[in-house]
């Protein structure tokens, strides 16, 4: 009997749970691990945050499908990692902590033939002097509570606007090397609808603020695309989409602190800047979670685990180079820790070799350029493949690594939402193929031009829409599930 | 020009492209839109299969 241990169930790690469930024997164990026994559809988080959703639409509760899945569901936050066991154990093992009321604080060690780390970021609101959400006018989006909590501000400026008072809305990333544009994007487009929708224009300045070097960087160094007889940089399509609706922007920002009502930040100019505000939903910067780890005699090991930002190191070249020797190559493709093979790391836990967007100095010194997003999409996938390859390891006994998912091959969907509505919605409809720019295969755009687009559109609403419950659909594992791709 | 809102003469705002009401008209109009719909499911559909190996 093969123990699998998956620790997350998000997007990689419940994808992961889903196929090791389908295709394992009920000899095998499967345990997840997660400190929320409840699973979100973070995407439409968007929706929660602007009142268009609650978060009982983007979520469900995971333990009855655990149990009728037959995975053992452990309701605990993983801490440390002894990838060879202790004095006492002799397999690897993670040591976990209890958070369900029933056990809270408890500790225990999990021990697994496979393990599969799929814990996402840390949302590093403490990287940021003052972004804290939900303090003052700082919301987020980045999980159903924040999001929640952020359209119930934003209801509050709503209110204020409808008695005749201006009011502020600033959004995008709340840190000089934040990752995730698209989500913030994706919320100032819905914020500034909802506002028209009302016909509040006249009393709301819409700013958008990025580290981004151009708009329409997205963390993935930008995208060209083909549309109206030319091609052209994504930088032209986010600075039309914000100029149709009157968004004004500040790039090339590293936000350094928050209160009340302004926001300091530092530009590539290496000046310091202020901005007031009364409303600000700011990205966090993402960072690994902190995890240690330790060998059988006890000696820490951390830095064979995980990168210097907590992320965990998979079978990237992770080898310093300077942006021009960048190349797709340097990208994972199996996830699989090069120290310990039976230890891997979809979605956003890996960490990356290098950014995708050149980094960028201010003249103080300071990193500000957007860091590598891993959407949804790849995160899946990522997960899927993971599965499988411990799947076909455990039935074969063969440690060859066949499925791979490289980000340098794959490419990734992202609808941009820009307002909700059956027949008055819109958004965007972006794909990119590969995520990572491939220069070598692509030496003109970086990209295949016929499968990277960027249209927007009512038909992208829908798809939006339609995504939304398809995903949470194969999430719930209802009849044929596997049929809906990641 | 169609759609302009009110914008600074030289700002970063002053130069990038506005779609015009011809272009507005195509984003909204539900027959338009379905035909479109039913290509983008296509083209996404053809990368997430790429991207499976
Ligand atoms: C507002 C917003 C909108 C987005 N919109 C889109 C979009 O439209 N399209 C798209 O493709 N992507 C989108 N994304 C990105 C997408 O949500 C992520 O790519 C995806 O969630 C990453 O999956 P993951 O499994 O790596 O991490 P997550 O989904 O974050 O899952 C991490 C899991 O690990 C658990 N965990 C955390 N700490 C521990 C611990 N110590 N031990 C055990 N478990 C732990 C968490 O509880 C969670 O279950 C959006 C992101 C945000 C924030």
């Amino acid at each position: 009997m093969a123990k699998v241990v998956v620790l997350g169930a998000g997007v990689a790690g419940h994808t992961a749970a889903s196929y090791l469930q389908k295709y394992l024997s009920k000899q095998h164990q499967i345990t997840v691990v997660s400190p929320t026994s409840t699973y979100q559809w973070i995407p439409s988080n968007i929706w929660v945050g602007v009142g268009r959703m609650t978060a009982e639409d983007i979520k469900f509760d995971l333990i009855p499908l655990y149990k009728k899945w037959g995975i053992e569901f452990l309701q605990a936050k993983a801490i440390s990692f002894y990838p060879e066991g202790d004095n006492d154990t002799n397999s690897g093992y993670v040591e976990v902590e209890y958070t369900s009321p029933q056990k809270f604080g408890l500790k225990q060690k999990v021990p697994f033939d496979f393990l599969i780390n799929a814990t996402g970021p840390k949302l590093n609101f403490g990287a940021t002097e003052g972004l804290i959400p939900g303090q003052g006018n700082i919301a987020s989006v980045c999980t159903f509570g924040h999001a929640t909590e952020a359209w119930k501000l934003f209801k509050e400026k709503l209110d204020k606007m409808k008695n005749g008072q201006k009011q502020t809305f600033v959004i995008g990333t709340g840190h000089p090397t934040a990752t995730c544009q698209g989500a913030a994007f994706e919320y100032i487009l819905n914020v500034d609808f909802e506002i028209k929708r009302r016909g509040l224009q006249d009393l709301a300045e819409v700013i958008w603020i990025t580290n981004e070097y151009e708009l329409g960087d997205f963390g993935m160094g930008g995208a060209f695309i083909k549309k109206g007889g030319f091609i052209s940089n994504t930088k032209l399509f986010a600075e039309s989409y914000f100029v149709e609706r009157n968004i004004k922007w500040i790039k090339r920002a590293g936000v350094k602190k928050i209160d009340a009502h302004k926001i300091f930040y530092e530009n590539l100019d290496g000046e310091y800047l202020e901005q007031n505000y009364d409303f600000a939903m700011l990205i966090p910067g993402f960072a690994g979670h902190g995890f240690k780890a330790f060998d059988k005699q006890n000696s820490d090991i951390t830095d064979c685990l995980f990168a210097p930002n907590g992320l965990m190191k998979v079978d990237a070249d992770y080898t310093p180079r300077p942006f021009e020797q960048w190349s797709v190559q340097d990208w994972p493709q199996t996830y699989q820790n090069p120290s310990y093979p039976n230890i891997f790391a979809p979605g956003i836990a890996f960490a990356p070799p290098h950014s995708i967007s050149k980094p960028m100095t201010s003249k103080n010194g300071t990193p500000i350029f957007a860091t590598a997003p891993r959407t949804g999409m790849p995160s899946g996938v990522m997960g899927k493949v993971t599965a499988e390859n411990i799947i076909a390891w455990i039935k074969t006994g063969d440690p060859e690594i066949k499925h791979r998912a490289s980000m340098g091959r794959m490419g990734a969907a992202c609808i941009v939402s820009a307002g909700y509505g059956m027949s008055k919605g819109t958004a965007a409809t972006m794909t990119v193929s590969p995520v990572v720019p491939d220069w070598d295969k692509f030496p003109e755009w970086g990209r295949d031009i016929k499968t990277t687009m960027g249209e927007p559109g009512l038909a992208g609403h829908w798809l939006k829409w339609l995504m939304h419950y398809m995903f949470l659909y194969k999430a719930k594992g209802k009849p044929f599930w596997w049929l809906i791709p990641e | 020009m169609e759609n302009r809102l009110v914008i600074d003469k030289y700002s970063e705002q002053y130069y990038p492209p506005t779609p015009t009401n011809f272009t507005l008209f195509w984003r909204k109009f539900i027959p338009f839109q379905i035909l479109r719909f039913i290509i983008l499911t296509l083209k996404i559909i053809k990368i997430v299969v790429k991207g499976h190996s």
